[in-house]
């Protein structure tokens, strides 16, 4: 059987997950879309059950694809039961969405969970009288600590086996409204709308080209349409859509929904989504006065801290101690793993000379793929490990909504939220796990412009280029100086970006929860998921790459890439022999810092470059393509087509500004 | 559309002008379908009791509790929402 975990976004239902189905759950993109959702598979007292952990939703009324793609999956019927998550301590509003799936006639458990919060809020439930109400069973839980969650499996089970006692309990709107559901819902059936799952309903999030393909099954065929739930839903639901969509549907669909959104308007005077939406919320709230009882709340340290976290001037203070004190950790940690890592690596290389000849091809290449695992193990991995833990850390204790509110006005002036934040600072450590942090973001547009200017912001290996050889032979104000006009770019990528592709939402709308203890099982999981992305898909290119490079080595290919490239080396007014330590950088950067001095020979880079010239090359090293791994990473995130044009963005960007600092130059040098 | 503060004739004070701490109540929320949806999801209806918990500097975000609930809105979204003040 399929259970469907349904919640809105913090209920706690990625926990409830995570405590039952382990370490091998998959997470797989609905069809066409980038739009993830876990599967895993748990044994509950000897039953398997397949579950399905879908992207939190605040209604079925979908505000991003995520959001869409869920309400697809549960209007597709492919759930045998639903579970739905609900966090006690913001019953009467999380209420909302468990009346909507009571209009979706679904096999319905409501899982109370976060029940510890509610208390300390001083409310009170009354669980039986809510699951009468209702009409479906509702146990409580608190999954932080691992209680009820067995209870709410065995429950979806027994509703899988047999009839429900009770059935759901859809509550009836005013009698003007429910007639004319009526109507629309007898004219879609008269129409034969039921049997397209995500055609009878316009796509709402603004991004129609992620939400065509956006049922799992991809299609539907005759038996999907026989389990599709009642018309009365759909009819609803287009009740409430935006007028200019439902325009956009077919005509015999459009003409029916404007007619039935103009009969509601017309009875109770404002718009049919107002009236349904309002009489939803009233529902709610005279449910939780029903059911609920609301005390005086314990005291609570935490609105202490928030007091502190979020002031207007200690806010900002304590975001970078909090966050400086972040990549100081991870540096160090990162250092510690790597110069281990490295020694290993290094004492496998020379061990690899005993076993083949060090002037065969066969070494070459296997010292080639050596070195490119080494870049993945030592000089990836140990950084990317600790930002993750880190960053699920933050996220889970509710730190990243506080700065996502502090950024706010700050990134407005680059074209996004504050959310976007945690992406372009972590890009000041490794681009790959700030590109994965794009994630966070809601719209596509937002997860591109937040991917494009955190890979603009110099990572800790273009740090070391620059520091090494702007800040050691022409000084740290020269360096300082590159940062500088690096934040200058960026302001200015983000305005041109918003230029072109304009913000969709209109400002900050987000949840702002509660700090709780990070739970040990979800960093755990979460981190090894996305390192598990990270290893699959970067390390073979990363092997793959250098064992060619070894390669070109072995054959002496240096002068016939050097002088491929000569036309952009004589154009920014570099040596030819750079071209190749400029392939390098798009393995791994600070790989350019090596090969420069291979390349010239020299390990002091000033006798054979001017002043100017090492500007130059490190201008370009900066800005121009990002490393393959971070490539790899914003292909997973913002797609192909994006990640193409954001690379020769950022290399037409890099050849601008060279140039222009070799113009600029001139004057001086 | 029909909620539209311009048919007020005392135009009411907007979310974004309120002053910390003091209990509120929504009036209308100007703007269209997709910021009254936005709005709702959040728990935010016209009626509702708010008030204002946090404020950002430079123009930033608010921070509001609605019924134990706390959501950022940014200073666009809180200058569509209406509210008058009951206590």
């Amino acid at each position: 059987m399929k259970i469907a975990l349904v919640g809105q976004p913090n209920s706690g239902k990625s926990t409830l997950f995570n405590a039952v189905a382990g370490y091998r759950s998959l997470t797989s993109n609905f069809a066409g879309t980038t739009v993830e959702y876990t599967r895993g598979r748990a044994r509950v007292n000897g039953d398997v059950i397949d579950l399905v952990d879908l992207p939190g939703l605040y209604s079925l009324h979908p505000a991003n694809p995520a959001e869409t793609c869920s309400r697809e999956f549960l209007l597709a019927g492919d759930g045998d039961v639903v579970v739905n998550v609900v966090d006690a301590s913001q019953l009467a509003r999380s209420l909302e969405l468990t009346l909507e799936l009571l209009e979706l006639e679904a096999r319905l458990v409501v899982c109370l969970n976060m029940m510890d919060e509610a208390v300390r809020k001083g409310i009170v439930i009354d669980v039986p009288a809510l699951a009468d109400a209702l009409g479906v069973p509702v146990v409580e839980t608190i999954a932080t600590r691992g209680q009820g969650i067995l209870e709410t499996f065995r429950m979806a089970i027994r509703l899988h086996r047999k009839r429900p006692s009770s059935s759901p309990r859809a509550f009836p709107y005013a009698p003007e409204v429910e007639a004319t559901i009526q109507g629309l819902a007898e004219a879609l059936g008269a129409g034969g709308h039921a049997g397209h799952a995500s055609h009878g309903l316009p796509p709402e999030a603004g991004e129609t080209d992620q939400l065509d393909a956006a049922t799992p099954s991809g299609e539907t065929t005759a038996k999907d349409a026989a389990r599709l739930p009642g018309l009365r839903f759909r009819a609803l639901q287009l009740l409430q859509s935006d007028p200019q969509r439902v325009a956009q549907l077919d005509s015999a669909t459009a003409k029916a929904a404007e007619s039935a959104q103009r009969q509601v308007a017309m009875h109770l005077g404002q718009p049919a989504d107002v009236v349904i939406s309002a009489a939803r919320h009233s529902a709610c709230l005279n449910l939780f006065e029903r059911v609920a009882q609301v005390r005086r709340p314990r005291p609570d340290w935490r609105e202490q801290v928030d007091r502190v976290l979020m002031h207007p001037v200690w806010g900002y203070v304590f975001l970078t101690l909090i966050f400086l004190g972040f990549f100081r950790l991870v540096f160090d940690v990162g250092k510690l793993g790597e110069a281990h890592i490295l020694a290993a690596f290094d004492g496998l290389i020379a061990h690899l000379g005993h076993l083949l000849a060090p002037s065969s091809l066969g070494f070459a290449v296997a010292k080639g793929a050596l070195l490119g695992t080494a870049g993945a193990f030592a000089i990836v991995l140990p950084y990317l490990l600790p930002f993750l833990v880190g960053l699920s850390v933050l996220e889970d204790a509710g730190y990243l909504a506080r700065v996502g509110y502090l950024m706010d006005a700050v990134m407005h002036r680059l074209g996004l939220h504050g959310t976007a934040t945690i992406p372009i600072l972590l890009g000041y450590g490794c681009s790959v796990p700030a590109v994965m942090a794009t994630r966070i973001l809601t719209s596509r547009r937002d997860r591109f412009v937040a991917a494009f200017l955190a890979v603009l912001v110099p990572c800790s290996a273009r740090m070391t280029v620059i520091m090494a050889l702007v800040g050691f032979y022409l000084g740290a104000y020269w360096a300082l100086g590159i940062y500088v006009l690096n934040l200058a770019v960026i302001a200015l990528a983000g305005n041109i970006l918003t230029k072109i592709w304009p913000e969709i939402a209109p400002g900050m709308l987000m949840e702002v929860p509660p700090y709780h203890h990070p739970a040990l099982r979800v960093v755990v999981l979460k981190t090894w998921w996305r390192l598990r992305e990270f290893v699959a898909v970067a390390l073979p290119l990363l092997v793959v790459g250098s064992a060619v490079l070894g390669l070109i080595e072995f054959y002496g290919w240096q002068s016939v890439i050097n002088a491929a490239l000569s036309p952009l080396t004589a154009l920014l007014g570099l040596p030819a022999a750079v071209g190749l330590t400029l392939i390098f950088g798009v393995l791994r950067k600070e790989l350019s810092l090596l090969m420069l001095m291979q390349a010239l020979g020299t390990t002091d880079v000033h006798s054979l470059m001017t002043s100017a010239q090492i500007i130059i090359f490190t201008l370009f090293v900066t800005f121009y393509l990002p490393c393959l791994a971070t490539l790899v990473s914003m292909v997973r995130e913002v797609g192909r087509k994006l990640t193409a044009a954001a690379a020769t963005a950022l290399l037409l960007l890099a050849i601008v500004i060279s140039l222009a600092a070799r113009g600029i130059l001139h004057f001086f040098y | 559309m029909v909620m539209s503060d311009k048919m007020e004739s005392d135009p009411p004070l907007s979310l974004y002008r309120a002053k910390r701490h003091v209990t509120l109540r929504v009036l209308s929320i100007s703007g269209g379908w997709g910021v009254r949806r936005n709005l709702n999801q959040m728990g935010l209806h016209v009626g509702d009791v708010v008030f204002v918990v946090h404020r950002a500097p430079f123009g930033g975000p608010l921070v509001i509790e609605n019924r134990g609930g706390r959501v950022a809105v940014g200073r666009q979204l809180a200058e569509k929402i209406q509210v008058e003040v009951i206590l």
